[in-house]
C-alpha cells in the first residue's frame, strides 16, 4: 500500500509457509484439544468472524458502527428459526442468516450513511436497539426475552454428514471463518477495497473525483452485515439458543473493543482480538463477579497506550528490530 | 380537550428530562469533539446518590443540591485521568474509551448497590397532584418541567452573557485561536466535562422519583439523547432543545396512541428529518 496508513500496521503481505503452518495447526487441534477447549476455540472463533466482519466498515472505511450486533443477533434469529422449525441443513441457515441481516442493513445502512462520523455510529446504535426492542417485544415469533432455546445442529446437507459432534463443528466454523477471511482480504485489496479505503482517508476528494462515496460505503455496510450474520447463524445451533441478549448494545461494543485490541484496519488483528478478549473474559470471570471492570480497564489502558492493537503492536515491534527509525503512531 | 393538555405536559415533562442529559452530551461534543459514551452512565450515578443522600439525609431537597457537584467533580476527574491523553486521535478512540469507562462505571454501580432497583420518595411537597383545568396533574411533572426550564434560561444565560461561557464559545469555534488568545484550552475541556456531568447528575437526580435507580438506566437513556442531538444537531443547546420536545413528543404520544411502536415510532421521525437534514436540525456540517 502506498500513502501513509491511517491506522498502525495495516494490510501485511502473506507468508505462504506461516500460511500453511496455521492451516495445519487449525486442522490438526482437534486431535489436541479437549471437549471443552474446543468448544472454547469454536466460539472465539465465530466471535472472530464477527469482530472481521466489523474491520470492513470500521478499520477499512472508517465508518464506527455502534450497532453491529443487531446483525450478529438477526443472523442467529433466521437461524435458530429456519432450524427449530424446518431442520434444514447447516448451509441453508447460515446463508438465510446472512442474507436476512444483508436485507435488513439495507434500509438502515441507507439513512445511516447520509450521516458521517460520530452521527453514523449514533445512528446504527439507534437502529441497533430499535431491532433489539423489537426482538424482545415479538413474542410470538421470538420468544420474547427467553430467546428461542433447543437449536439443533443438523447436518451439511439434506442426508449428509451430521454436525451435531464438536470437532465436526469446530471444522464447519473454523472453515467458514478461513473463507471469509480469504474473501474479505481479496474484497480489501480490489479495487473496491481501494475505493473504501480512499473513502476513508478523504471522503470529500473521494466524491470530487466523482464517484458516490455513498454507494461503497452502503454497499460495504451490507456485505459486512451479510458477514456478521453468518457469524449469528453460526452461533445459535453452536449454542443452542437465540436470545435477545445477542443484539444487545454490550455485544456492539464488545465488537468494537475485539477489533481495537486486535488491531484495527489488518483483519486478522481483530480475529486475534476477538479471541484474547473472550479469553481475558474467560479467565477474569472465573476469578472475579467483576470482571466486566477489570476488561473495562484493560480496554481504556489500551486505548490509550496501544491504539494499533496487539497486531500494531507486534509490527511496531518486528519493524523496531530491522529498522529503528519507523514507529507507527 | 383535558386529555390532549394532558399529554401535552407528559411531553414536556418527559422534554424537560431528555433536555437535561442531551444538552450536557451536546455541550461536550461542542468543546471536546468527543461524544461521550458514558454521559448515561452519570446519570444513573446521579439517581442513585439521590437514592444514598435520601436515605441518610432523608431529604431530596439536599440531594438535588449536593448531588450534581459531586457528579460533576468525579466526570472532571475522570476527564483528566484518561480522555486528556487522547484529543489527538482519530474521534474512534475518545467514543471507545468512554464506552470503555461506561462498563466499568455500570459494574461499578452494580457492585455498591446490587441488581435491585432502588426507589427514591419525592418531596412532600411535590407528592400528590394539582387540579388544572379540570383534571388531575401529578405536581412531581410539573416540578420538571419547571428543572427543565430553569437549566434551559441559565445555560442560555451562562453562554451569551457571562465571561465564562464568552470562552467556552471561542474554544467551541476555534480552539486553537482560543489557545493562542490566551484561554486555557485544557481547562475549559475539564471543566465543561464535568459540568456536563454534573447536568446528567442532576437529571438522574430528577429521574429517581419517577423511574427509581435502576441499572441499564444510563444506557437507555444515552441511547434517547443520541437520538435527541442526532435530531437536534451536536454541539447546538437550542438543537438539544428542540430534539428533546420532539423525541418527547414522538414518545408520549406514539405511547399514548400505539403503545406497541412508541420506539419505532421515534425511530422514523429520527429518519425522516436525516433525509432532509443529515447534520441534524440545528448541526452544522461536520
Amino acid at each position: 500500500m502506498t500513502g501513509v496508513p491511517r491506522y498502525p500496521g495495516q494490510p501485511k503481505g502473506s507468508r505462504p509457509a506461516l500460511v500453511a503452518a496455521t492451516l495445519a495447526v487449525l486442522i490438526a487441534l482437534p486431535w489436541v484439544l479437549a471437549r471443552y477447549q474446543m468448544s472454547i476455540l469454536t466460539e472465539l472463533f465465530i466471535f472472530g468472524l464477527l469482530a472481521l466482519s466489523l474491520d470492513l466498515i470500521m478499520g477499512y472505511t472508517g465508518m464506527v458502527s455502534f450497532g453491529h450486533a443487531a446483525y450478529f443477533g438477526l443472523g442467529a434469529y433466521a437461524s435458530a428459526l429456519l432450524l427449530i422449525n424446518f431442520a434444514v441443513p447447516i448451509p441453508v441457515a447460515l446463508l438465510a442468516g446472512g442474507l436476512l441481516a444483508g436485507l435488513v442493513a439495507l434500509p438502515v445502512g441507507y439513512i445511516s450513511t447520509r450521516a458521517t462520523g460520530i452521527y453514523f455510529a449514533m445512528l446504527t446504535l439507534a437502529f441497533a436497539q430499535l431491532l433489539y426492542t423489537i426482538a424482545y417485544k415479538w413474542r410470538d415469533l421470538t420468544g420474547g426475552s427467553d430467546g428461542i432455546a433447543g437449536v439443533p445442529k443438523t447436518t451439511l446437507w439434506g442426508g449428509g454428514p451430521s454436525l451435531a459432534s464438536p470437532t465436526a463443528y469446530y471444522y464447519l466454523v473454523t472453515g467458514t471463518l478461513v473463507l471469509s477471511l480469504l474473501v474479505c482480504r481479496g474484497l480489501v485489496r480490489s479495487p473496491f477495497g481501494r475505493a473504501l479505503m480512499a473513502i476513508r482517508e478523504n471522503e470529500r476528494k473521494f466524491a470530487v473525483l466523482g464517484e458516490d462515496p455513498r454507494r461503497f460505503k452502503l454497499a460495504v455496510f451490507v456485505i459486512a452485515a451479510v458477514f456478521a450474520g453468518l457469524a449469528g447463524a453460526l452461533f445459535a445451533p453452536f449454542r443452542g439458543f437465540a436470545s435477545p441478549e445477542v443484539m444487545f448494545w454490550v455485544l456492539s461494543g464488545q465488537a468494537l473493543m475485539m477489533v481495537i485490541i486486535g488491531g484495527i484496519g489488518t483483519l486478522i488483528g481483530p480475529v486475534v482480538g476477538a479471541m484474547v478478549f473472550l479469553l481475558i473474559q474467560e479467565v477474569l470471570s472465573s476469578y472475579t463477579e467483576q470482571w466486566m471492570i477489570f476488561t473495562g480497564a484493560i480496554f481504556v489502558l489500551m486505548v490509550i497506550f496501544l491504539p494499533g492493537g496487539l497486531v500494531g503492536a507486534v509490527k511496531a515491534w518486528l519493524a523496531g528490530r530491522s529498522s529503528p527509525a519507523q514507529g507507527a503512531g | 380537550m383535558s386529555i390532549l393538555l394532558e399529554q401535552l405536559l407528559n411531553a414536556v415533562a418527559l422534554s424537560a428530562l431528555l433536555f437535561l442529559v442531551s444538552v450536557g452530551l451536546s455541550l461536550v461534543f461542542g468543546i471536546l469533539r468527543v461524544v461521550n459514551f458514558a454521559h448515561g452512565v452519570f446519570y444513573m450515578l446521579g439517581a442513585y446518590m439521590s437514592f444514598t443522600t435520601v436515605t441518610l439525609l432523608g431529604s431530596f431537597w439536599i440531594s438535588l443540591v449536593l448531588v450534581p457537584p459531586v457528579v460533576g467533580i468525579f466526570g472532571a476527574l475522570l476527564e483528566s485521568s484518561t480522555l486528556r491523553f487522547i484529543y489527538r486521535r482519530p474521534p474512534i478512540y475518545q467514543l471507545l474509551l468512554t464506552f470503555g469507562l461506561a462498563l466499568i462505571l455500570e459494574e461499578g454501580v452494580r457492585t455498591v448497590y446490587g441488581p435491585t432497583a432502588k426507589p427514591v420518595d419525592p418531596p412532600a411537597l411535590l407528592q400528590g397532584a394539582v387540579t388544572l383545568a379540570g383534571f388531575h396533574y401529578p405536581r412531581y411533572r410539573l416540578f420538571l418541567i419547571a428543572l427543565g426550564i430553569v437549566v434551559g434560561l441559565g445555560l442560555w444565560l451562562l453562554l451569551t452573557k457571562a465571561r465564562a461561557g464568552l470562552v467556552i464559545r471561542a474554544v467551541a469555534q476555534n480552539s486553537e485561536m482560543a489557545d493562542c488568545l490566551g484561554a486555557d484550552v485544557q481547562r475549559v475541556r475539564t471543566l465543561v466535562f464535568g459540568f456536563a456531568c454534573a447536568l446528567a447528575g442532576l437529571g438522574g437526580v430528577a429521574a429517581a422519583p419517577m423511574t427509581s435507580a435502576y441499572l441499564g438506566m444510563g444506557i437507555s437513556v444515552i441511547v434517547d439523547a443520541f437520538v435527541v442531538v442526532v435530531v437536534g444537531g451536536l454541539g447546538s443547546i437550542v438543537g438539544s432543545m428542540a430534539g428533546s420536545l420532539i423525541v418527547g413528543a414522538a414518545q408520549t404520544w406514539g405511547g399514548f396512541y400505539l403503545p406497541e411502536t412508541a420506539m419505532v415510532i421515534m425511530y422514523a421521525v429520527m429518519g425522516a428529518i436525516l433525509i432532509f437534514r443529515p447534520w441534524g436540525l440545528f448541526g452544522e456540517e461536520e
